[in-house]
């Protein structure tokens, strides 16, 4: 068509070219988006209101401010194109590096045994969520250029690169997002061409390594017995196996159709610890019941189809190696915080994305949807 | 390329992605669907705190249906610990608390309301109470500034009240918080109507002491139920169910007041007459105690039981003090808490004559009217022992009616004599219920002892400092025959013998319960008999008439004339109410005698048995005899006398 490169006039760009990003949209990752974001602060919601009479919404407002936010960076990544990313990925990268060195000093403050906030105000930004981001774009930017040749050197290099925020993570310590990070590494190294054999061998390195950090001294003690918490739960000491406990009972007690919005008996009397954040799962479950829940399940596996079926479709490899590690991160955040709160794993303090009270994690996780989002929109420019 | 393509590797974490969404479908529906109910009934318990409300309990009343026990309704101010610990003005709070109690009557100062805060019998899920009995205008002040007063509130509790006073307060006993131990091994009772166990907290309230404490099963109430729903704070949200407590069950006893107040008055009375007086042989009365025992002699049913000292139970409301206990424990020497008509144990002198002489009789030894000549004097064994007389009185060739109507000392010694080598006595003692607790339905009764030559020697060998003699000598069957030395009996087992004695000879428990009444708040047949305490055989004595004859004869007279316990009955009119009897002085080491009298009466159809057993009182007739007869005179209707001042008694 002829008229294609006659007009490049903004406004009418997308009505006339066909391969214009705005006419690619995937409109099911955008209702599993904005169907989380919705049930998300409802949840959060119904679970810091408290037993009444009088309610508190300083969470609503919040985390509704976090969702709007996270919406400016969801319309920001969608529209710009991802391949800035592939361009910007080792600034981004330095940056939340750098942040990550910042924060482990005595700039950065400490709350609940971490040091992994710097405290803006009434909030507090979490630079390891931004680092999911960055190593999403570096790993991804290093495997397509290798474009599948990948030798030790390079596989160390690779490694090399996971390696370093997860290091000064760890050192915060936070093990739910070095865990987290460990996921997207392994998924892209995966897709993204790793050797078989370098597989294997990374496979029986990391099982050892799992083994060495439970007997050493690198993991505290209350990291350890929160980790080993599910192969024990009949060790009341554990408090970890309290807290797992109070959420299956919270979870049991929703029954099929659930108590009803504001009626979760547990949930409304704060039995479940940490339940707006890592325990939110229980909330929505106690209230709507294995309908409900489900229902939230679905939203989450429709996402993460989405988000696999873009990875394929996705113009170059650089597309398809980002959409891999998004859906790492989401699938391992929905498997081990969801698992833990059902008691099948190890507690670890990981957000439920789009679920879990909390700014950076929820602005981390819409924009990489945006990003997403920006592939899919692209997938034939 | 040597490794799988992207395409076949990405498929690959799809498959993984689906597994795990498998796994927590799966997991979902085990948790909501399959093992839900029994995860749901945790999460009940776990949010739901179980309050029990202390029922009122049940009233005691006289066998007439005169309220002994019964409850008032009391105010008290309670703090809630939970909610006063995040008070950020708690010292002022306490302060103008204690103000406020000091001007509407309840004078109270903050240390006082501090130590009760902090009492650790209340647990943090109960308002604990800091002022008890304070006045209503307490609680309208509290009420109006209420918002001066956050975490405080006025509680209404059940607590006793005694319409009589102190009287009977031995018998009713008292009640009080339930100890850490005794909570872990009280048995509750069950509610006659639903058989709800009445369970105990930590703040219950259990019989401490009398018929609270042996009927507390029917006494206690059942305890309401208050389900709270707390939060994971343990902070109470809200009720969610709540069953009323239900009062607990009338005691109705065979116990008459009257003649209760009328045996306390006069033991009272005549002991502090003798108190500081010297008796015939110049020993100092320090009638320091002493007991009345009343039954009714067809049934076992206790009508009186005085002790003195005793205690008031009003003192026990609330709690008593240390203090206030102290001084208790002593008064002018002995201890107001023990009850000496059941735990008392006592020579029983010569009211034990009543069972030599049947020992005698029953085994042929003599006949009615088989005489001795009383010289005033008997000696026995090698080496030689002599008895006496009291006052070495002569009285002659003398049958048993005779020798029992004048207390003749030498004819019994003359039976222990004779029965020496037998256990006779002693086995006509245990007939009659001595040597073994009555099973009276009060706590803490002696069982008292007659020795037979066997625990004589037994004591001998186990404790050879206090009992330095183990060989059973002819004079200690002589003193035996004479209720002396080698024999105590409690105030009660005496009455109960002379009860059986009148009878006909049936032993029976005897009982201060009565029956068991309904709540006159009860929902259902208020006041309604639940169930009656039947009379218990526990023995026999045979008493057959050449038996029962002779010696109903001489303890007849005993009261009359020449009987050595005339002296109290005169006045009393003996044609309407012939009273039975016999005076006993047995004679204590160092000390005066104990004063003794044990009857039954009317003589023909025997309604009362009566006997009092006074301490270092002197002779039988003169302390006992009269605080019986005064007794008698609310049991016959007759005029009622003061006691007479002491003086040298009467012989014996």
């Amino acid at each position: 068509m002829l008229s294609s490169s006659v007009s490049r006039h903004d406004s009418n760009r997308s009505r006339r070219d066909p391969t214009a990003p705005a006419r690619h949209l995937d409109p099911l990752l955008m209702l599993a988006v904005v169907g989380l974001s919705i049930v998300g602060i409802i949840a959060v919601y119904s679970a810091t209101r408290g037993p009444g009479p009088t309610y508190s919404s300083s969470y609503l407002i919040k985390q509704t401010a976090f969702v709007g936010i996270g919406a400016g960076a969801f319309v920001i990544f969608s529209i710009v194109d991802y391949r800035k990313l592939h361009d910007w990925a080792w600034a981004f990268y330095g940056l939340t590096t750098f942040m990550l060195v910042l924060v482990i000093s005595p700039l950065g403050s400490q709350s609940k045994g971490a040091q992994a906030w710097f405290a803006l105000g009434p909030f507090q930004l979490q630079p390891a969520e931004f680092a999911k981001l960055s190593l999403i774009g570096a790993l991804g930017f290093m495997l397509s250029e290798f474009r599948g040749d990948i030798d030790v050197r390079r596989m160390f290099s690779l490694l090399g690169v996971a390696a370093l925020p997860m290091v000064l993570i760890l050192i915060q310590p936070d093990l739910g997002l070095v865990l987290i990070l460990t996921a997207i590494a392994l998924a892209m190294l995966l897709v993204g061409g790793l050797p078989t054999k370098f597989i294997v061998v990374l496979t029986l390195v990391g099982l050892i390594g799992i083994f060495g950090a439970l007997n050493s001294p690198v993991l505290k003690e209350y990291q350890i017995s929160r980790l080993t918490a599910f192969a024990n739960p009949d060790d009341k000491t554990n408090p970890a196996v309290y807290n797992v406990d109070q959420s299956q009972q919270a979870i049991a007690n929703g029954g099929v159709t659930g108590e009803g919005l504001f009626n979760g008996p547990q949930t409304k009397l704060g039995f479940v610890p940490e339940q707006q954040t890592d325990f939110i799962f229980t909330a929505v479950a106690e209230q709507f019941g294995f309908v409900g829940a489900a229902m939230v399940l679905l939203l989450y596996g429709l996402l993460c189809y989405r988000i696999w079926r873009i990875a394929q479709i996705a113009k170059d490899s650089f597309g398809s190696y980002v959409c891999i590690g998004v859906l790492a991160m989401f699938a391992f955040s929905i498997f081990e915080n969801v698992g833990m709160a059902m008691g099948i794993m190890p507690v670890t303090g990981i957000p439920l994305l789009l679920l879990s009270a909390g700014g950076s994690s929820t602005v981390t996780a819409l924009a990489a949807l945006g990003l997403v989002m920006s592939v899919h929109a692209r997938r034939f420019q | 390329m040597e490794t799988a393509s992207p395409r076949t590797r990405m498929s690959l974490v799809g498959v993984v992605v689906i597994g795990c969404f498998m796994a927590l479908f799966a997991r979902l529906w085990y948790l909501q669907v399959m093992e839900a109910p029994r995860l749901q009934v945790q999460a009940i318990a776990n949010r739901t705190r179980v309050v029990a409300i202390e029922a009122p309990r049940g009233r005691i009343l006289d066998v007439n249906g005169k309220v002994l026990v019964d409850n008032r309704t009391s105010l008290s101010v309670t703090i809630d610990r939970v909610a006063f610990r995040k008070l950020r003005d708690r010292d002022d709070l306490m302060s103008r608390l204690a103000d406020v109690l000091t001007r509407y009557g309840t004078p109270t100062k903050i240390s006082s309301l501090e130590k009760r805060y902090a009492d650790m019998q209340f647990d943090d899920l109960q308002p604990v109470p800091v002022a008890t009995d304070v006045s209503e205008e307490v609680q309208w002040y509290l009420a109006e500034h209420a918002d001066d007063f956050p975490t405080i509130a006025v509680e209404r509790r059940s607590t006793r009240v005694y319409p009589y006073g102190a009287a009977a307060g031995n018998v009713l006993g008292y009640v009080g918080r339930i100890t850490t131990e005794r909570l872990k091994v009280a048995q509750p009772g069950v509610d006659p109507d639903s058989g709800v166990a009445k369970t105990y907290q930590s703040n219950s309230t259990i019989g401490l002491a009398g018929v609270e404490s042996t009927y507390e099963k029917e006494l206690r109430g059942t305890p309401g139920v208050e389900m709270i729903e707390v939060d994971s704070k343990n902070r109470p949200v809200g009720t969610s169910s709540y069953q009323a407590p239900k009062a607990g069950s009338d005691v109705q006893l065979h116990i008459d007041i009257d003649v209760q107040v009328r045996a306390e008055q006069s033991l009272q009375d005549k002991l502090l007459r003798l108190r500081g007086t010297n008796q015939r042989d110049g020993t100092l009365r320090n009638a320091t105690a002493g007991s009345v025992v009343v039954l009714d002699p067809q049934s076992g049913g206790v009508v009186a039981l005085a002790t003195y000292p005793s205690y008031d139970p009003r003192d026990f409301v609330n709690g008593i003090s240390q203090e206030r206990y102290d001084q208790l424990t002593d008064v002018d020497g002995v201890s107001a808490l023990i009850d000496r008509s059941i735990s008392g144990q006592y020579a029983p002198g010569s009211t034990f004559k009543l069972v030599t002489a049947t020992a005698a009789l029953s085994n042929g030894l003599i006949t009615g009217g088989t005489s001795y000549n009383d010289q005033g004097v008997y000696t026995v064994g090698n080496p030689a022992q002599t008895f006496t007389n009291a006052g070495s009185t002569r009285n002659g060739t003398i049958s048993l009616p005779t020798a029992l109507t004048l207390s003749s000392d030498v004819y019994f010694y003359w039976l222990g004599d004779r029965m020496d080598g037998s256990k006779l006595i002693q086995d006509t003692a245990s007939a009659y219920g001595f040597d073994k607790r009555t099973g009276i339905d009060l706590p803490n009764e002696s069982a008292g002892y007659v020795l037979t030559p066997e625990d004589k020697k037994a004591l001998h060998a186990k404790y050879p400092e206090s009992y330095s003699e183990g060989t059973w000598y002819t004079g200690d069957n002589v003193q035996l025959a004479v209720g002396q030395n080698v024999i105590v009996v409690t105030p009660l087992q005496l009455a109960r013998a002379y009860a059986a004695f009148a009878n006909g000879g049936t032993l029976y428990t005897p009982h201060v319960g009565w029956r068991i009444l309904r709540s006159a708040n009860s929902d259902v047949n208020p006041g309604g008999v639940i169930s009656v305490i039947e009379p218990v055989v526990t023995g026999t004595v045979a008493l057959p008439a050449d038996v029962r004859d002779p010696i109903l004869a001489g303890l007849s007279r005993v009261t009359t004339g020449l009987g050595t316990g005339s002296s109290a009955f005169i006045g009393f009119n003996q044609q309407a109410f012939p009273v039975v009897g016999k005076t006993g002085t047995a004679q204590v080491d160092g000390k005066a005698d104990t004063s003794l009298f044990a009857s039954y009466g009317p003589g023909v159809t025997p309604r009362f048995a009566v006997a009092a057993v006074m301490e270092e009182s002197g002779f039988g007739a003169e302390a006992a005899g009269e605080v019986v007869r005064h007794v008698y005179e609310v049991l016959a209707g007759q005029t009622l006398t003061d006691a007479a001042p002491a003086s040298v008694g009467s012989t014996d």
